[in-house]
């Protein structure tokens, strides 16, 4: 097999992954989740920003579609500028997390021995810290931003691709192919990544995408619980943490518009997951 | 008004200088009838001779009205958890007051009206320049272990509580006012207060005010919290920390018999599991509700919510010290930015005051009226900042704690300075790291460029006007320096007469509006909210809670 043959199949994939409503279902919200990102401050009727007190905590109407919040600022248009910092330093930690769990992943799985020994003992041990203590940890030692929200995220999910591209990694080592090169004496990095790296693509794809989904939740929770993002921004997480108190007043719709958002784009990512992972398995 | 000359000369017979000084005020009318029985009474006055006076001068006193509560029933009630052991000395937190206030009793009680009313003290009064107070203690007042209240008790507990040595939490209080020895017993219901500096606002330092000041028994065991040994209206029957407590009624309580049987109180971590359990009929009380989340329950008619005028406020401060605050006139331009009123009807939904950037809040007897209000004025704000070279704007963090509305304060502050071209990042911790370990170099509370920091309740400015603004206050976020004013302030504590109080405050006030060191837009009400038809409840701003009379 090689990296042409491999090219070719993902065509023929795309076809079939297009076939699948849900997977169709995810990309949509997806895309328009991401179009809010890029272009939100265009399209939006207020300024997510601006403070209005004297018209705080209005219900949805027609000038105000989803209410405003305590500050009188229109929830609709926070809600939809809101999605731009979770899609950005979430997909940017998920990359992180991929490259890194993949380097490590190829050379547990190839070297196999005492290096893999090693490193799975680790792998282990960071799997068994709950993400979100480490980040917290993370956070309070080096101080709250985005960036540190991306190293910590991508730190917590590599173990995890790690051990998936493992023991894919393990399944293509007995292929001629790897011998073959071997033989011609590549070297290993050639072997890693240009040899094996395309023929365990799929796994990695699948795990890269359902981590996405964890990110987003790991995103909003850390900004929930007040680290990560900070206000003003009209991030989900943040706003559901700063209004959450509210709703028994009955101002329901300072929150839940976030939460669905939230909710939405995780769905979303996960149907996309779960298309890829259905065509896995055709 | 008809003043009755011959009866007020009765009445001033045997009054000393101060109480006379205090009388001439109101005479001449520089002196209102309320302000008149509120710092009356805090020089000690009765209230029945406060109501001779009043009678005199022809305006009376209004008659108290009696409530006739049901005896009996279970009171319970929901608080946020208590953060630490039970114990009078260290107690620094609002949860810690409200289970204190159960069961243990101040000398005074520093009233929601801002009067200095007799608990276990019966009468006080100062010498001539303040340094020295006597206090009459209430006989016949036994602790819950059947022991009488003495002044062997109250000598104990005030140098208790003015020793360095352990961890006393009072001494934020009581340093450079009371040291340990200066508590000194004269005979079993006499003790006199030695004082490190004069003071003419000395009871509200042995008041509720200052929460640790409870009388406990001389020789207080070191688990305190499993007995709770207090002279109040409650007994300990069960506590456990960080879920509950329960107190029964005391049979042998000095004052009017306690109406409740029981009072159950639950511990909880946020409000918002409170306002449900209120809502759910589980407990009667949520002892204290931020004004937004309360708001759903302000137009409900099932629900009563209890209003606490305040002194409670959220400090804005500016590093004197640092670029870009160190010209004033910078300072003041941001002052000038505030929309107060809209942040009052807006943000606090009406539940506050406007503030005037100084400690002095209109309810202060002492507070000069007559210094104008700040107000909004973008012009004159652009003005300032081009006087001082800054007609570009300036960059900076806002470092805050994540506590009540101080967030959204925040937000409105970093808005309203775009105004004039400043641009604000926030910065918002959790509380732990903002007040870090409270010394300058390890505090982003005390470190902070700007900052924003929240303030409890006090009966008198006096501590507003030293920790956070005197060159040696040990709260000072501002790092203000100022000679001037630090005399100024000297002056306001050590003078007794509340004409000669209001004149020092007028000059710290207007010093601070042109220095605004401090932008002090609002201080905000204390709401309590009941079940309708709880009567009888007390609540101070403070965490005290007083069910005693309390009935469902």
């Amino acid at each position: 097999m090689n990296t042409q043959t491999a090219a070719a199949g993902w065509r023929g994939d795309l076809r079939r992954l297009s076939r699948s409503a849900s997977f169709d279902i995810g990309v949509v919200i997806v895309l328009f989740w991401v179009a809010c990102a890029l272009f939100g401050p265009h399209l939006v009727p207020y300024d997510p920003f601006a403070d209005d007190l004297l018209n705080s905590l209005m219900p949805p109407s027609f000038a105000h579609w989803f209410g405003t919040d305590q500050l009188g600022r229109d929830v609709f248009s926070r809600v939809i500028v809101g999605a731009r910092d979770i899609l950005t330093v979430a997909p940017i930690a998920t990359v992180l997390s991929t490259i890194l769990g993949t380097a490590l992943g190829l050379t547990m799985g190839y070297f196999g021995g005492v290096i893999d020994e090693a490193l799975s003992r680790i792998v282990d041990a960071v799997l068994a810290l709950p993400t979100v203590i480490v980040a917290l940890l993370a956070l309070t030692a080096l101080g709250t931003s985005n960036i540190t929200v991306m190293v910590v995220i991508a730190f917590s999910f590599a173990p995890v691709i790690a051990r998936t591209v493992r023991s894919a990694v393990l399944a293509e080592r007995g292929f001629d192919y790897v011998a073959a090169a071997e033989l011609r004496r590549e070297n290993t990095f050639y072997i890693l990544f240009i040899e094996i790296l395309p023929n365990v693509l799929p796994p990695i794809l699948v795990e890269a995408t359902v981590r996405l989904g964890y990110a987003i939740f790991t995103v909003a929770t850390l900004s929930f619980i007040g680290f990560g993002i900070q206000p003003p921004s009209p991030d989900w997480g943040l706003s559901i943490s700063s209004n959450y108190g509210l709703i028994g007043g009955g101002f329901w719709w300072t929150v839940v518009f976030d939460g669905a958002a939230i909710a939405s784009l995780i769905i979303g990512i996960n149907l996309i997951a779960d298309g890829i992972e259905g065509l896995r398995h055709d | 008004m008809t003043i009755n000359h011959k009866l007020l000369d009765i009445l001033r017979r045997g009054r000393n200088e101060h109480e006379n000084h205090l009388i001439d005020g109101v005479v001449r009318e520089a002196v209102s009838r309320r302000e008149f029985l509120r710092y009356g009474s805090v020089l000690g006055l009765s209230a029945p001779l406060l109501g001779g006076i009043s009678g005199a001068l022809g305006f009376g006193l209004a008659p108290v009205a009696a409530r006739a509560g049901t005896p009996g029933g279970t009171i319970r009630f929901g608080h946020i958890v208590p953060a630490g052991a039970i114990n009078p000395v260290t107690i620094a937190d609002p949860g810690g007051v409200t289970i204190l206030s159960q069961f243990a009793e101040a000398l005074v009680l520093s009233a929601p009206d801002l009067s200095a009313v007799p608990l276990l003290a019966e009468s006080w009064a100062p010498n001539n320049d303040g340094t020295v107070w006597t206090f009459k203690l209430r006989q016949n007042v036994k602790f819950h272990n059947g022991k009488l209240m003495t002044a062997d008790d109250v000598v104990a507990t005030f140098d208790r509580l003015a020793d360095p040595a352990v961890g006393s939490n009072a001494l934020s209080a009581l340093s450079g006012m009371l040291s340990k020895g200066g508590t000194r017993k004269v005979d079993d219901y006499t003790v006199e207060f030695h004082l490190d500096a004069a003071n003419g606002n000395f009871p509200y330092a042995v008041s509720t005010d200052n929460y640790n000041a409870v009388i406990v028994p001389a020789e207080m065991p070191d688990d305190f919290e499993a007995t709770m040994i207090g002279t109040g209206p409650f007994k300990l029957e069960k506590y456990t920390p960080k879920v509950g407590a329960s107190f029964v009624r005391n049979p042998d309580y000095w004052g009017a018999a306690p109406l409740p049987d029981r009072i159950e109180i639950t511990f909880y971590d946020d409000y918002q599991p409170q306002i449900l359990a209120l809502q759910a009929g589980e407990i009667d009380i949520i002892q204290q509700v931020p004004v937004l989340q309360a708001v759903g329950l302000l137009a409900d008619p099932t629900f009563n919510i209890i209003t606490t005028p305040s002194s409670a406020h959220h400090q804005v401060h500016m590093r004197t010290d640092m670029e870009p605050f160190k010209d004033k006139r910078v300072r003041r331009a941001i002052a000038l930015t505030l929309d107060r009123p809209k942040f009052v009807q807006g943000l606090l939904r009406g539940k506050a005051q406007i503030g005037n950037d100084s400690p002095f809040m209109p309810a202060y007897p002492s507070t000069d009226s007559s210094v104008a209000q700040r107000e909004m004025n973008i012009a004159e704000a652009k003005q300032l900042m081009e006087a001082a070279g800054m007609a570009g704007g300036f960059k900076t963090t806002l470092t805050t704690e994540k506590y009540l509305e101080i967030p959204d304060y925040a937000v409105l502050i970093q808005n309203a300075v775009k105004e004039i071209g400043g641009d604000i990042t926030l910065n918002i911790m959790d509380q732990g790291a903002y007040y870090g370990d409270a010394v300058p170099g390890k505090s982003p509370w005390l470190d902070s460029e700007m900052g924003i920091t929240d303030y409890g309740h006090r009966g008198v400015p006096n501590v507003f006007l030293q920790a956070p603004l005197s060159s040696t206050g040990t709260w000072n976020s501002a790092h203000f320096a100022n000679a001037e004013y630090d005399t100024l302030v000297k002056g306001y504590i050590a003078s007794l007469d509340l004409e000669s109080q209001r004149a020092s405050a007028g000059k710290i006030q207007t010093l601070l509006l042109d220095e605004t060191p401090v932008i002090f837009s609002y201080f905000y009400d204390f709401l309590t909210v009941t079940k309708a038809g709880v009567t009888g409840v007390v609540a101070t701003a403070m965490g005290h809670i007083m069910l005693a009379q309390a009935s469902l």
